[in-house]
């Protein structure tokens, strides 16, 4: 089908996407919309460097791929060549979502009725402190085909749905934001959420009425689940991506496989062929996805990969080397990532505290040495029960001592399905995952 | 009924490094379109990205009006075409750029591993109607950003900095290397008044939010009610502006295709505050000033949110300003924010110590708090009249340290 040039390594990544967004501000729709964008990336590796073309016309992929191949310089062993030594080849078609459950087959009215169904629920413009309100739908739904010259050929796809209603609350001319969003590969299960929306609005506007503001300082902290994935991701995921330490001694040295990082009870594992947003049937170098066990009981067992990273530190593949899209070269991604759950309860860890802060949800984090989490509700805890809303800027720890401070890992895990994780300039849709963990140490300001 | 045509025409070429090497060479040339007709009540939007053939995509546009967006405003005339390129790169001219950074990186600053890309971008945005609307902007810029990580760092990366320029002078490059890499290792300790040096985008979010004429009027902004006061200092007057002195790929143009005279438009006065931003919509429903604001929407009808803001800059250097002291400025400072009360907190990973032109030492980590009304009223220095450390616009502001 391609002619691949002698003397190099090449692939090709054809991504045809379709979606659709339907968003409603205060009533007014503001966004009814359907796109459809088909695309490919062509890459050229001579053993030295890489050339790389992208292109909307697949007609000319042919083309574009021998323009590339004329930059480059070939190399009659280039079979031999480390990273390309690395590349997996399967012949293989993955499609999950074109029966009955393909979201392309959901029609304007069917999204138009979802939103308004839980507008209708969950909206009360008679809540006098709210000002503003959003509720949106979106969806995608992505083939992607992978070739290489190697002789892979994979055709996988993937999709996403999901819903939000958020609320605007304005109590002393203050404005607090909070609510709910839903996101899947089923549109069916996108239904009858609508008392847990309302359960997040009512939260939000008492947190709205009633939130007081933290005294900076050194607290311990328990994380509600969805707030443990995104400490799992930031704290240590980010850490766990090879790329960052290739050609690095000192890094190399400290993340030594085998070394203590963290408490006997914490375990964080990767998997990209789990069913959540991070799902991939191969990644975009065409490696199947494994389960990768990052800490297992407090100990370093491994790390996440894309070829070139598993070929220079001698590692095994992953399957994390991921493009956000047709646009972009595949760089270490992590896919689904969680904590392992311990067996207390919630209630016996928050039971535990006698002065300390619950982080309830948070909007966003960042990944470095020092990690951080910008919560947007917070609770005190009082001995052992928790007490007044929080309201707190952001809470710090460092990757070096905070996996030590964890004491406690609770039995309640949840998958986040919204994530979306940013690096390098792209985003990539990700799931964080853990239980209720309780921390004897973060900064909160 | 009346047809418009908005595109985007993007055009890349790009060198990445990894460990301070030469490793993939980029190109990249996509053509966005977004073919719309207007039966005087409602929009058909039609988005394409790629070939296609303009009768067909206008077609499919007005099948979209059975969608029934509404947009009942007059479309805009006239004609301008502004082209700030100012000179061309062949592929082996970027190729040779890159390999005199990495040689240079790696002669003069060997304990240092860098990552990051040298690319050519070159960005047109063009509006057209059948009413005579024929606006279009384009710009082109040579942009190197470096991410840099000394090889004792326990971190993932300590610190980057970047520098764009439409006609290319590899000693500014090498100037702003120098500043950031030769003193890294020297530490030094907090000095005792706080005053950050920083390019001010990243301040200037929550204060985008605010300015949103909709918000304004629904109360959620923290400026709600308060046109006509002095929310700010005497010295901080905030414009959307687009002139060729100020843009940088922004059109002169908004997604209704809205010219504004000047090419500026003033929202705070020498700290009053004269008006929030509104496309026409917004205005129409709110009854506020039209200010142009429209957000280029390639799927639908337009958004309000387009705003180039700019703090208008002193007449005195940033040297002068600061009268001798000492500046703090941020390299990393991942997380955090603003909340919703316009208080400011973040922490700090990088930062160096710098006179105003050139940085004396590295800062141990620490976090910074301050207020919005603090920071642009009291607190605030100013903007310099000159580009040190980062080749752009810089604020002057006190800050607290915090936890």
């Amino acid at each position: 089908m391609y002619v691949f040039p002698k003397g190099l390594y090449a692939d090709i990544r054809i991504e045809h996407s379709k979606t659709a967004a339907y968003t409603v501000q205060n009533g007014e729709v503001k966004q009814n919309s359907e796109t459809s964008v088909t695309g490919a990336m062509i890459r050229v590796y001579d053993g030295k460097m890489w050339y790389t073309g992208v292109t909307n016309d697949t007609d000319k992929i042919q083309e574009e791929l021998d323009g590339l191949a004329a930059l480059a310089e070939p190399d009659p062993d280039i079979e031999n060549v480390p990273v390309v030594k690395m590349f997996e080849v399967h012949k293989d078609k993955v499609l999950r979502f074109d029966g009955d459950n393909d979201v392309r087959k959901i029609t304007r009215k069917q999204r138009e009725e979802l939103l308004q169904g839980y507008i209708s629920a969950c909206v009360d413009e008679d809540i006098p402190e709210l000002k503003q309100w959003y509720a949106g739908y979106s969806q995608a739904h992505i083939i992607k085909e992978f070739y290489s010259s190697k002789g892979a050929e994979i055709v996988q796809d993937y999709q996403q749905c999901g819903f939000w209603v958020w609320f605007d609350f304005v109590v002393n001319d203050i404005k607090t934001s909070g609510g709910r969003s839903f996101r899947g590969m089923d549109f069916d299960k996108l239904f009858g959420h609508e008392q847990e929306v309302i359960e997040r609005r009512d939260r939000y506007l008492d947190f709205a009425k009633n939130a007081v503001d933290v005294t900076p300082g050194d607290y311990v902290c328990v994380l509600a689940p969805a707030v443990t994935g995104m400490f799992t991701h930031e704290s240590f995921g980010h850490k766990s991506e090879a790329d960052f330490m290739l050609n690095d001694k000192t890094l190399q040295d400290e993340w030594v496989m085998g070394k203590k990082v963290g408490s006997d009870l914490v375990s964080i594992c990767d998997s990209g062929d789990m069913l959540h947003r991070g799902y991939i049937a191969y990644d975009d170098e065409g490696t199947a996805p494994r389960e990768t066990w990052l800490i297992k009981n407090g100990v370093l067992t491994g790390r996440l990969h894309d070829a070139n990273s598993a070929a220079t530190l001698g590692e095994e593949l992953t399957g994390n080397a991921r493009a956000q899209d047709f646009g972009y070269l595949p760089m270490v991604r992590m896919t689904n990532t969680y904590m392992e759950p311990g067996d207390i309860s919630h209630e016996e860890i928050i039971a535990g505290v006698d002065d300390g802060i619950y982080v309830y949800n948070v909007n966003y984090g960042t990944g470095q040495g020092t990690f951080t989490m910008q919560p947007n509700c917070c609770y005190r805890i009082r001995n052992g029960r928790l007490a007044e809303p929080l309201r707190v800027n952001v809470v710090t720890g460092s990757v070096f001592r905070t996996l030590f401070d964890i004491d406690a890992v609770g039995n309640d895990m949840e998958f986040c399905d919204t994530s979306t994780c940013g690096k390098n300039g792209q985003s990539m849709p990700v799931s964080d995952a853990g239980p209720t963990i309780r921390v004897r140490k973060l900064t909160i300001n | 009924m009346e047809r418009e045509l908005i595109t985007s025409r993007y055009l890349y070429r790009s060198v990445k490094i990894k460990e301070t090497k030469i490793n993939t060479f980029s190109k990249d040339e996509r053509t966005d379109r977004s073919f719309r007709v207007y039966d005087g009540e409602y929009a058909g939007v039609q988005f394409v990205q790629g070939m296609a053939d303009e009768e067909e995509q206008f077609a499919k546009a007005a099948e979209n009006l059975s969608l029934k967006r509404p947009y009942k405003f007059a479309l805009e005339t006239g004609t301008r075409h502004r082209d700030k390129t100012e000179r061309g790169y062949t592929d082996r001219e970027l190729m040779d750029i890159a390999h005199e950074a990495v040689e240079y990186l790696k002669t003069h600053h060997p304990d240092f591993i860098i990552s990051g890309e040298i690319y050519v971008s070159t960005s047109t945005k063009a509006i057209k109607n059948t009413l005579g609307l024929d606006l279009s902007n384009t710009d082109s810029t040579l942009d190197i950003e470096i991410a840099f990580k000394h090889k004792d760092s326990k971190d993932i990366d300590d610190g980057w900095f970047s520098i764009g320029q439409r006609d290319f002078d590899f000693k500014k490059f090498t100037d702003m290397a120098d500043n950031y890499l030769t003193n890294f290792t020297n530490r030094v300790e907090l000095p005792e008044e706080l005053i950050i040096q920083e390019q001010y985008y990243g301040y200037l979010g929550k204060l985008n939010e605010c300015l949103n004429a909709e918000n304004m009027a629904l109360g959620t902004s923290l400026l709600s009610g308060r046109i006509g006061e002095k929310v700010f200092a005497d010295g901080f007057t905030l414009t959307h502006d687009v002139s060729d002195k100020e843009t940088w790929f922004t059109p002169f143009f908004d997604g209704e295709g809205v010219v504004q005279p000047n090419d500026r438009r003033v929202f705070i006065e020498n700290g009053v505050l004269l008006s929030g931003y509104a496309d026409k919509y917004t205005a129409d429903k709110y009854g506020v000033p039209h200010t142009g604001s429209a957000g280029i929407n390639m799927t639908d009808i337009p958004y309000n949110g387009y705003v180039n803001l700019r703090i208008e800059r002193s007449e005195k250097t940033v040297k002068e300003l600061l009268d001798g002291r000492l500046t703090v400025v941020p390299i990393i400072a991942a997380g955090g924010g603003f909340n919703d009360k316009g208080e400011y907190v973040t922490p700090i990973q990088t930062a160096m110590l710098c006179d105003g032109e050139r940085f004396i030492g590295r800062l141990p980590e620490f976090a910074i708090k301050g207020n919005m009304f603090d920071m642009f009223g009291r607190d605030f220095i100013g903007v310099g009249s000159d580009d040190p450390v980062f080749n752009d616009k810089q604020i002057l502001m006190r800050m607290q340290y915090s936890k």
